[in-house]
This record gives C-alpha cells, structure tokens and sequence, in this order.
C-alpha cells in the first residue's frame, strides 16, 4: 500500500511537470498582450513598453519558463499582474469556497443518486424506476447553466425559499449544490441501477436470497457494495471535474470560488493568476484521483495494491 | 398532482407581491459590477468597477455630477493665468483622511508624482503628463516635478507645457484623485481617501462594503452604508432585483422590451444617454478601404436604426459624428449617413469595385456586439461588401484591432470625462496609432490641426467650434461606421429615492441616496 502510494506520487511529479510546460507554452502563443490589459485602453505606448521589460515578457520564452519555473519550485506562484496580489493567497481565498460547493454537490448526488439507483433496480420496468430514469435523462440532458437559471427562477424569485446567489450559510449551498450536482445525480442513477442489475442477476444473490435474507439486507449489503465499483469511479471523475469546472454554476450563482478566478483571469490575460491556478487545480486532479483509487481498495478486498 | 401545481401558483401569486415593501436593512445595494475591480488604488484604475468604487473613497480636486458637469471638489476654486498655462488651485481646508490625516496641498503633489512615477506601474500617468516637468520626473531626470509647487497649505499652482482647456475636467477623472503622502503597500485593499464613503470589507468575486464617511466635507452620505456586488451573469441580477435584493439593476440589452412593456417594471426603469459610442472602426490604411468612397459606402449600407431598434431595445441614438449629442461640440442638427443600398453601390462602382469587395469584421464575443456583427455582415454582404466575420475574445481582438490587423472592428468607446476633445483625439487623432484606440489609423493633418488648436483654446465658445469643425471634417472622410451613443438603462427599487443616472462611470456617489419606506 504504502509502496503504492509513493510510486503515484513520484508519477505525479511528471505530469505536473508537463502540466507546466503545456500551460506556460499555450499562453504564449496565444495572441493578446497581457500588459494592454494591465494598464487599460489608454496608455501610451512608452508605458507598455517598459511594463514589458519590467515583467521580462520580451525575454527569450526558454529564460522566462526557467524563471518562472524556479518560482513554483521555491513554493512561489507569483503576484497577478492585475490586482499585484499574491497568487498563492488568491488561490486560498478561493478554493475552500469552490471545494465546499464541489463537496456539498457530490454528497448531494453520491445519496440521492446513489439511493435512486438502488430503487430503480428493484423493480427494472417498474413505474419508480421508469420515473427516476426519465428524470435521470433530463439531468443529463439538460445543461448546467440553464438548470442553474430554472433553480433561481422557481427557488428564488418564485417561491422565495432561498437566496438567489451570493455566498453565505447553508441557504446559499443548496441551489448552487443541487444545480451542479444534478448531472451527477443522474448519472450516478443510471450507473447503480446498471451495475446493481448485474450483480443482482449472479449466484451469490440467488444464495443469498434462499437463505432467507430480507431483501433490504440483500440489496443494500450484499448487491449494493458489489455494485459500488464503477459507481466510486464516476463519484471520484466527477468530484474531480467539480473542482477544477464548477465555472458556470459559480457564474450563475455568484459564488466566489476559484472556477471564476480563472475565467477572470483569462479574460484579463493575466498569466501569472492563469499559470498558478491551472498548476494547483493539476495537482488537486491527480490528488482526487488517487484517492479515487485508494477508496477502490476500501470498498473491494480483491482490489490490492503493492 | 393539479393540487400541487395551483398551490404552488398561489405562493408565487404571494410571493411577487412581498416585493413592493421597502426592506429592512439600510445598506443601498448596487449589483451592477460584473467583476471584481483590481484594488482600490486610484493610481491603478483602469475599469469601470475600480473607477466607480475609487470615486466612492477618494477625491480628486474636481467631480463630475450624474449628468456629467464639472464640479470643484477637494479644490473651491481655481483661476486660469492669462497665457492658459498656469492654474492656481484653492483647496478646501479641514478636510481630513479616512484615518484623521488633515489634507493639505503637499499631498495633492505626492500624489500625482506617485502616479507619474514608472514604479507605480500606472496606466493613467498620460493624463499627467500635460504637467511642466512631468515626463522628466517619470523618466527620472528630475527628483520633482517642476510644474507643481504649494505654498501653503491651501493653494496648489500647476503650471502647464502648453495651455490645455480641458485639464481641470481631467482632475476628475480616478487617477488623479489624492491619496495620503506615503501610501501602504496594501493600499488597494486597505485604501484610505477623503471621499463620502470609506471600505471596510471586501470580499474577492463576492462585494464590497462601504461605510459612510460621517465627517465627509461635502455632508455625510444620507445611508449607513453602501455595498457592490459582483455578479458576473446579468440574469441572476436580473432575479436579485426581483427579489428585492438589490437596489439598482442594469437592464441587460435582450430584456430591455420585457421590462418596457409590463406597467409594472417599466415603471421602475430610469434611463439616460450615456457617453458612449458604439462603432466599427474601418482601418483607412488597408486596401480598398483606404478611399473614402467605400467607407462612405459602408456607412450607406447598413440599415442601423433596424439594428438599433431590434437587437440592442432601441437604446441608442444614431450617431452622426463621434461627439456625444449631450456634449458641447456635438451637431446635433448633422443627418446620420441614410440606408442607401443603391448608393453604396453606386460609391462602391465610383472608387472602382463594381464587383464589390471582400473585408473581415472582427468582434468579441460579448453577445451584444456579436449579434450586431452578425447583422452588419449581412447588410454588407447585400451591398456586395463581402464581409468574412472573425471572433476573438475581448483581449486579442483590441491587441489586432491597435496593431492595424483589422479591417473593421465592432467595438465601443466609453468617455473618461465629459468632454469632445475624448472622443476626437483619442479615437481619430495620428498621435494615438499604431498601439492607440485610433483603430481607423486615420491620419488627416487638417483634422489634427483641428483638434490641437481645440485643446489648447481657452475660450469655450471657439473650442466648441473647432470640436464641430473637425467631427464634421471627419465624419465626411468616414473613418469608421457610425452606429449609435448608447442610452443606459437601469430598473431602480420604488424604496430608492434620490437616484440620478449617471451617464459618464464615475458621476453617481450614491452620497444622497436614501431607503425610504
């Protein structure tokens, strides 16, 4: 296990590597010329140039990426060339608020998906299961934004229950939770009933059953865990996916996290903000993954790593 | 199931009605800022968000109002030498800091020297520039600039280069507003200036928090306090506000005929004619667009009044000139290029194309000026203008745009400050291509002459003058496609009183506007 650990560890400093050099080289070639943007539409030409200089953005591109490179190795991401802010503690202010949303959203989708599934499986044809599949259809079918708007719209303007966006206690979580979570509650409905269906059909939940089990024990025992493999990939991809894209529910919901921070960024070229960010949402990637695999382990003994 | 659904209809019923009482709380809320400003650092402004809250805490020695008069502010008075070159300022006395600094005339000159000097990284120095000495303090051959000088407390003298009109209307604008002599090196979030209200919380991508300055010397603002939210996607401030949330929304463009055509919104609405120009920009330096006849033809071709009206709510004005009709210098009596498709044609086969031409017209993809794009494509094409669209976002398109790569480009200018000469000179004057907003890269030396005469005429009568001559000059030369100056729209809550619409960024202070049951 622990020989596991280090080997993915040691793999993961490769790609972060190519991750740098991948970010750094797009930026570059990419048109538009981020000091325009620094200083505004009205200043003079002399300005701009010598912000350049100053920035070392004429330097040859191989000493601007050793110089930028040894900043990230000494732990420093740089300042924005918007704001002169620390990137390091842009980034701190930003991800707990994008992690707290990605978590709400994939315990959101983890139960009620999860619980769908299970449902749905009982009975496959059943009027339940036609039900929770078609509204599983439609969570996947519809997009994010558009599910983020209909939430505010009905929740909020409508019925008034809960605040349309900002960032706050709980009542802010929930539309932005439940919007950005809701293809996952899909897909993780139709992947547990699948999968559950499988496992449902072998022999050990034939024996099970004629030993006289209760069939909850049946399914939420012995079927449900069997059938949980595929089911933590998708959780691990997604809880992945929701934390370095959860960029339009934070748009439509004016939630502060870092997936605005880098659209920001980018509009505004701001390559330093654009280079840490993309480099710290990288290594959060691989993390997730990781666990990911870790947790295969915990809920399969025949999963053994060494 | 049908149960359900009325029950639920009720409660909305209810719930819409909830919104017309004032609210509780007695913080004005405004949601117009679609992105976080940079940091409060006057020096620094370049945005429309950073300007409006740098004009919530600070003061320059001159304000605009809403409507976009020049007002004295840190400064009474002033009196013009007879050669026009040297001002002599009366500053206000009693004035303090946010943190109790008395303001005093020093000030006002480390100020704009910290603006000028190149390790402030400021974008704004041009508009000191005009200074004696300012361009050899920032080049650092000079530890002062020579042009500033105080001898006392409560008079500051700016002796020019050259006389210029326009420069205590320059004074307004964010940049050259007064910050303490030695600022912290956190100043952008923790700024403090003398304005109406002072920050106290800032919460990155999420709002801001004013507080009222209780001692301000214009009169303390008459509400506790004052917060922006950033809301990046319009629809969602659209919601805020009909939660009753927010206190003033910008109508997007697409939602301008819902709000106009239900009693019960459009009597919220406030509107005003902004100082700014939408247009596409026609490089006179490439190609066939280089003869007048086939911009003039271009400007023929285009049915802008359809555009106007059916995609950006009717919300404009059509320009004839790029000199706002509420400004002095403005024609207003000068007749717009007319949709003439026989004509442009008729242009087009007279400078030699009868078989027309083929162009590229970039945007952005900002949604509003894509769908004009589009429509300008396609009554160019009509024209036998074959017009190939190209998207870039924002950046990269006003990076090719400046370089001279664009043929045409749909963009629109906001004004600075209130004033012609930020119109002419910096969209058309050869001074500002290539790297400049002239992304005409026109180059007229009567039409230069025109504006520099202008800008250094002291006598507002013949300024004025000059201002017609050289946007009458130009506009005959169509040196971009004229399209519209735009009129803000805002929904205000019934709560809201005292409200003016600002029409230049910085003009609004919200110092007088209260909550009202």
């Amino acid at each position: 296990m622990r020989a596991f650990l280090l080997r993915r560890l040691i793999l993961a400093v490769p790609t972060l590597a190519g991750v740098l050099v991948v970010v750094f080289l797009l930026l570059y070639v990419a048109p538009g010329d981020p000091v325009t943007e620094m200083v505004g539409e009205r200043a003079d030409a002399a300005t701009i140039a010598r912000l350049r200089a100053e920035l070392r953005l004429d330097d040859p591109l191989p000493i601007q990426f050793a110089h930028y490179a040894g900043g990230v190795l000494r732990g420093d991401l740089g300042r924005s060339y918007i704001t002169n802010r620390p990137i390091i503690a842009d980034i701190r202010e930003r991800f707990p608020k994008t992690l707290q949303l990605a978590v709400a959203a994939m315990l959101l989708a983890a139960l009620s998906g999860i619980t769908l599934g299970v449902l749905s499986a009982r009975k496959p044809g059943g009027a339940f299961d036609r039900f929770a599949m078609g509204l599983a259809y439609l969570g996947i079918s519809f997009p994010v934004y558009w599910v983020g708007l209909i939430l505010i719209f009905v929740f909020a303007v409508t019925l008034r229950w809960l605040p349309p966006s900002g960032f706050g206690g709980l009542e802010y979580l929930i539309l932005p939770a439940l919007a950005l979570g809701s293809r996952s509650i899909a897909f993780l409905a139709r992947m547990t009933r699948s999968a559950m269906l499988e496992v449902l059909g072998s022999d050990f939940i034939r024996t099970a059953r004629a030993k006289g089990l209760r069939e909850s024990v049946v399914l939420g025992k012995h079927a449900l865990r069997n059938a949980l493999i595929p089911v933590i990939t998708v959780l691990g991809l997604d809880f992945g996916y929701y934390l370095t894209g959860s960029i339009l529910t934070e748009t439509v919901f004016s939630w502060p996290g870092l997936g605005r921070y880098v659209v920001n960024a980018i509009s505004r070229r701001d390559l330093p903000a654009i280079q840490g960010s993309v480099l710290f949402l990288s290594v959060v990637f691989v993390l997730v993954n990781l666990l990911t695999d870790l947790f295969y382990a915990a809920s399969d003994p025949r999963v053994a790593y060494d | 199931m049908l149960r359900l659904l009325s029950t639920l209809g009720v409660l909305a019923l209810l719930a819409c009605r909830g919104g017309d009482s004032s609210p509780q709380r007695r913080t004005l809320i405004d949601s117009r800022d679609t992105y976080d400003p940079k940091g409060l650092d006057p020096a620094l402004a370049t945005d429309v968000p950073t300007g409006r809250a740098v004009a919530y805490v600070f003061d320059g020695l001159t304000r605009f109002t809403p409507d976009a008069r020049l007002q004295p502010s840190l400064a009474l008075r002033w009196d013009l030498s007879s050669d026009g070159k040297t001002y002599t300022f009366h500053l206000r006395r009693g004035v303090k800091f946010h943190d109790g600094t008395p303001f005093v005339a020093r000030q006002v000159i480390t100020s704009w020297q910290r603006v000028l000097d190149p390790k402030t990284r400021s974008g704004g120095a041009s508009t000191l520039t005009p200074i004696a000495g300012a361009t050899a303090f920032a080049e650092g051959k000079a530890a002062s600039v020579s042009g500033l000088s105080a001898p006392d407390d409560s008079t500051l003298h700016v002796t020019l280069d050259r006389p210029l009109a326009v420069f205590p209307t320059l004074l307004a604008m964010p940049v050259a507003s007064i910050v303490p002599e030695a600022p912290s090196s956190d100043f952008g979030t923790r700024p403090v200036g003398t304005g109406p209200w002072r920050l106290i919380e800032w919460k990155h991508d999420d709002y801001l928090l004013f507080a009222r300055n209780e001692s301000y010397f214009g009169g303390a603002p008459k509400t506790d306090s004052l917060m922006a939210r950033i809301i990046p996607e319009p629809s969602t401030a659209v919601a805020e506000f009909e939660a009753g949330n927010v206190d003033l929304l910008y109508i997007p463009e697409p939602e301008t005929r819902r709000w106009e055509q239900t009693d019960e919104r459009s009597a919220r609405l406030v509107s005003a004619p902004a100082l700014r120009l939408w247009y596409v920009g026609i490089n006179t330096t490439r190609g066939p667009l280089a003869d007048a006849r086939v911009r003039q033809a271009i400007n023929h071709a285009v049915d802008i009044r359809t555009i106007l009206d059916r995609l950006v709510g009717g919300r404009g004005r059509l320009a004839a000139g790029v000199i706002p009709p509420s400004l002095p210098g403005s024609d207003t009596a000068r007749a717009p290029y007319a949709y003439d498709l026989a004509k442009a044609k008729a242009l087009l086969a007279a400078a030699g194309y009868r078989n027309g031409i083929d162009v590229k017209l970039w945007h952005s993809q900002e949604p509003s000026f894509m769908r004009v794009a589009q429509s300008i494509q396609f009554y160019l094409n009509a024209a036998g203008i074959r017009a190939e669209l190209v998207q870039r976002e924002a950046a990269t398109m006003r990076a090719a745009a400046r370089k001279g790569e664009t043929d045409l480009v749909i963009k629109d200018w906001y004004a600075d400050y209130p004033d012609a000469e930020n119109f002419l000179f910096p969209l058309l004057h050869s001074d500002n291509h290539p790297g400049g907003a002239n992304v005409s890269f026109y180059s007229n030396a009567a039409f230069d002459k025109l504006v520099d005469d202008a800008r250094k005429e002291p006598d507002s009568a013949r300024r004025i003058a000059l201002y017609q001559q050289a946007d009458e000059m130009s506009f005959r030369d169509a040196p971009i496609l004229y399209l519209f100056f735009y009129n803000e729209l805002y929904a205000v809550q019934p709560w809201i009183k005292g409200f003016e619409v600002p029409t230049i960024f910085n003009g609004q202070q919200w110092k007088d506007v209260l909550i009202a049951p």
